[in-house]
């Protein structure tokens, strides 16, 4: 698709505008440099760049102490080995600290595909959501992308990001200004309220378009922004539905259908709500991404087949 | 009178000789210390070193008060090896000052053995970075001095730890950017011995080396003691020299509960384009008679008679 780009691209383009708006911004690497897509930035800045080799925990340990010396630190390499090799890193220097550090989680979900578990990234949100003072966002596509990683360059903290490792189109338009904390309804509909985010959110928008030409109803919400998030918003955004339906390339605990389940128990909303991602106790499964999905029940089909279950019931 | 032997006269020559080679050693020391330049930049203190062991004497009367009024325990042994280390650093080796805790040149130092809180905030409140009266409150509720450092809640705090293996990499991220920004800053880290087990100051180390970082001065507080017993039996860590040259650091060894021994070795760090290691060799619990080199002595705070009886052996004479 023409208007399609990889996040990482994105990525590297809004760090080279920002050091070129005056940001000084150092990005750590643990030997990802390819996995970033870095070599543009290192090619106009170089020597900023620092890569410690194989190694994340001193990768995020070393972006603490950049960035308590005044430099905006961004660790690039794959999200599986940022969350668990240098979880306690991210932890107490980067959280803890309150340093600003950027965590870019490369290659999320289960963009790894054959490559298999050690490769997967399904309980980063989980993680993150269990650490204090971070904010936490997974964007959808390369426009939310890059407003999503210009507020986290200006904020002054520690972020996570989420990011997917394929190419997306876009599904923002230029109008589109993303606020930190706001959920986006890309599609209006009362019967069902999909709640989605990152590259699934694509997958949520084709089903609902599918069902709309069935005579369904069908919202789509994208949840790019898991902390902070505005729940009165989404609260509002869900409230009338019959039903909801969460949908992610992650652990369904701890991730976004925990955040939805929360919000709804809460609230005492009385929808249904199914929740789809890898279920508990399980892995994605390894090999094509569409077979992941497909697998998981969060490719379009699947995600048309639930809602079609639970707006005539059959659901068991 | 009894007449002295050949036999006897041997041990006494010895006792002799070892005597006038310490007076060498400090007199040695004495001259570097008045070598050393102050400036405007500098330690506000410029302790000599009978000013450095009053100071170190105070601290350590600070700490045993600090853990007896502590309602959750202590680290005794751990705050009191340590302290001829965090003197000699802050009434004399670091560029910084209580005036100048967000300064951006100020030398930067990391307590990575984070569970010695107490012999930190001891020497921290000695040399003016808070109101000594916060000391009574270590690890009362909601105090400015918890168990742990934490940088948001107290004064020259400069990084929270209490997990062990986090203050190094985060040195050389600190060394990194003061080389880059051409800051002359340098960046000082005193990890335990038992700490180097952890594998995150060995990817520390690898990266500090790789990127030359001069500027950085790591201390390993080489007291021989972790919390289940010596560090020898439940984990080696030498030959430490030898691990850290592999590593690509200059190595020197100190004894770590001599200032004169500290200061000098400090001052005299060199070499240009490796890091630095300095072993300081301690005795966990030193200063007192009945804590130096025991292990109990890890979580243990002084109650009762014992108070007394370590004030007495700490009083200024």
């Amino acid at each position: 698709m023409s208007n399609s780009e990889h996040l990482a691209n994105v990525m590297v383009q809004c760090f080279i505008d920002a050091v070129n708006d005056g940001v000084d911004l150092v990005p750590v690497v643990a030997d990802s440099t390819s996995t970033s897509k870095i070599k543009p930035f290192v090619d106009l800045f170089p020597g900023r760049l620092v890569n410690v080799g194989i190694a994340e925990q001193v990768m995020v340990g070393t972006a603490a102490g950049l960035a308590l010396a005044g430099k905006v630190a961004v660790t690039c390499n794959a999200a599986p080995f940022l969350m668990s090799r240098s979880n306690e890193q991210i932890k107490v220097d980067v959280c803890y600290n309150n340093t600003n550090v950027k965590l870019f989680g490369l290659n999320s979900g289960a963009s790894y595909g054959p490559l298999a578990s050690t490769h997967h990234s399904i309980d980063d949100i989980s993680i993150m959501r269990g650490f204090g003072n971070i904010q936490i966002f997974a964007p959808a596509c390369p426009v939310e992308c890059r407003q999503i990683i210009e507020y986290a360059i200006r904020y002054e903290g520690p972020v996570y990001i989420r990011m997917d490792g394929k190419a997306l189109p876009v599904l923002h338009d230029a109008e589109f200004q993303f606020t930190a904390g706001e959920p986006s309804l890309l599609r209006e509909g009362k019967q069902v309220v999909i709640c989605a985010l990152g590259s699934v959110v694509h997958e949520a928008v084709a089903a609902a378009d599918t069902l709309k030409e069935d005579g369904l109803d069908v919202a789509v919400v994208n949840v790019s922004s898991i902390r902070p998030l505005n729940r009165q918003r989404l609260v509002n955004q869900l409230s009338g539905a019959d039903h909801v339906i969460s949908v992610e390339e992650h652990n369904v605990n701890g991730g976004l259908g925990s955040v939805v389940a929360e919000l709804m128990a809460e609230q005492g909303m009385t929808a249904k709500l199914v929740r789809l991602g890898v279920e508990d106790g399980g892995y994605a499964a390894a090999g094509d991404r569409s077979y992941t999905r497909k697998m998981l029940s969060i490719d379009s089909a699947g995600i048309v087949m639930v809602c079609q279950q639970l707006v005539h019931e059959t659901l068991v | 009178m009894a007449v002295l032997s050949a036999g006897k006269l041997g041990p006494i020559f010895f006792v002799l000789i070892e005597y006038l080679f310490f007076i060498e050693i400090k007199f040695k020391s004495v001259e570097i210390l008045k070598s050393y330049v102050i400036g405007d930049d500098m330690n506000p203190f410029q302790l000599d070193v009978n000013g450095l062991e009053k100071k170190a004497r105070a601290i350590r009367r600070k700490i045993i008060r600090l853990n007896a009024d502590s309602p959750a325990g202590g680290h005794t042994g751990a705050d009191l090896s340590q302290v001829e280390i965090v003197t000699s650093l802050y009434f004399r080796l670091l560029n910084c000052a209580p005036d100048r805790i967000s300064d951006d040149d100020r030398d930067i130092y990391i307590q990575s053995k984070g569970h010695a809180a107490g012999g930190y905030y001891c020497c921290l409140a000695e040399a003016g970075y808070f109101p000594e009266d916060w000391l009574p409150s270590y690890q009362h509720n909601d105090s400015h001095l918890p168990g742990h450092p934490v940088r948001q809640k107290t004064p020259g705090v400069e990084l929270n730890t209490g997990a062990l293996g986090h203050g190094l990499p985060v040195a050389v991220g600190l060394a990194l950017a003061a080389k880059r920004d051409g800051r002359s800053r340098k960046v000082y880290v005193l990890t335990g011995d038992g700490e180097l087990a952890e594998g995150s100051n060995w990817e520390a180390a690898l990266a500090a080396s790789h990127y030359q970082l001069d500027n950085l001065i790591v201390i390993n507080d080489k007291n021989k003691l972790q919390l289940a017993g010596p560090t020898e039996a439940i984990m080696k860590t030498d030959p430490l020299d030898q691990k850290w040259q592999a590593f690509g650091f200059s190595v020197t060894q100190c004894d770590g509960n001599d200032v004169a021994s500290i200061v000098s070795t400090l001052e005299g760090l060199k070499v240009e384009g490796k890091p630095n290691v300095v072993i300081a060799n301690t005795t966990k619990g030193a200063g007192v008679s009945f804590i130096a080199g025991r292990p109990e002595w890890h979580h243990r705070v002084p109650k009762g008679e014992e108070i007394d009886l370590a004030l007495k052996e700490l009083a200024d004479v």
